[in-house]
């Protein structure tokens, strides 16, 4: 990992077109500003962490658990009805 | 917004012929495929992915990849199972830089053993430019929706055997 030390306003520079800023150190917490195309995709990492598993779990096994979820809804849709 | 299944397909041209253990053999016409440039989050090298119909009726729809064949999803339009539900559209037209009329929006379901706990990911919604057939999951950080939204009514009764 790179580690480099920046003072509160300075920036890091990543590839050609994104930017990192120190705007604000306070207490233990730091408010980076960050500029970028919008085809690049900023996170936070947990939140990354978050969709990533999300979607893993998402993952379809096989075709009948599709299945079962449209018997599922067509169930409570009809339940619904009455 | 539109309906993503009716504007999703012209039916002309050529045809991806896809075959999968886990979801059979299909054709899919070039001209349907959805491209994500930077991949699904978690699944940077699966990129294209076609959207086909379920079954009569049904609010669900496959979401299946070409470039991994066993990668399949199940995704709705969440405007049909999440009553009062607003897709965040001015963000969705500004990343994908295409006007609302022309962006379509899926979530991703999850389906676990129980099928009645099914949930869909509001936080993270797949948005499509019909025009370009580019797409793209947001995730929309600081909104209140989860990526474990309930679609059934947590607290149905059982119903008894019959």
């Amino acid at each position: 990992m790179l580690v480099l030390t920046r003072k509160v306003g300075e920036r890091i520079r990543i590839g050609d077109d994104v930017t990192v800023q120190v705007l604000e150190v306070r207490g233990g917490q730091v408010r980076l500003g960050l500029a970028a195309p919008a085809d690049v995709r900023i996170f936070r990492e947990e939140i990354f962490r978050l969709v990533q598993s999300q979607n893993d779990r998402s993952r379809l096994p096989d075709p009948d658990s599709m299945t079962s979820a449209a018997n599922a809804w067509e169930a409570y849709v009809d339940g619904r009805r009455g | 917004m539109v309906d993503a299944a009716e504007q999703l397909g012209d039916d002309a041209g050529a045809t991806i012929h896809v075959r999968s253990r886990r979801f059979g053999t299909f054709d899919v016409p070039a001209d349907r495929v959805l491209t994500f440039p930077q991949g699904l989050i978690g699944f940077p090298e699966a990129s294209r992915f076609v959207i086909l119909e379920h079954r009569p009726g049904s609010p669900f729809r496959w979401m299946l990849s070409l470039d991994d064949p066993e990668l399949g999803f199940a995704v709705a339009n969440p405007g049909e199972l999440v009553a009062g539900y607003e897709p965040p559209l001015e963000l969705a037209c500004r990343l994908l830089q295409a006007p609302a009329e022309h962006v379509a929006l899926f979530v991703i379901v999850t389906i676990p053993s129980d099928p009645s706990a099914m949930t869909v990911n509001l936080m993270a919604p797949v948005v499509v430019d019909t025009r370009t057939r580019a797409a793209r999951q947001l995730v929309l950080e600081g909104s209140r929706l989860g990526t474990g939204h309930r679609v059934l009514a947590a607290m149905e009764p059982a119903q008894p055997e019959r």
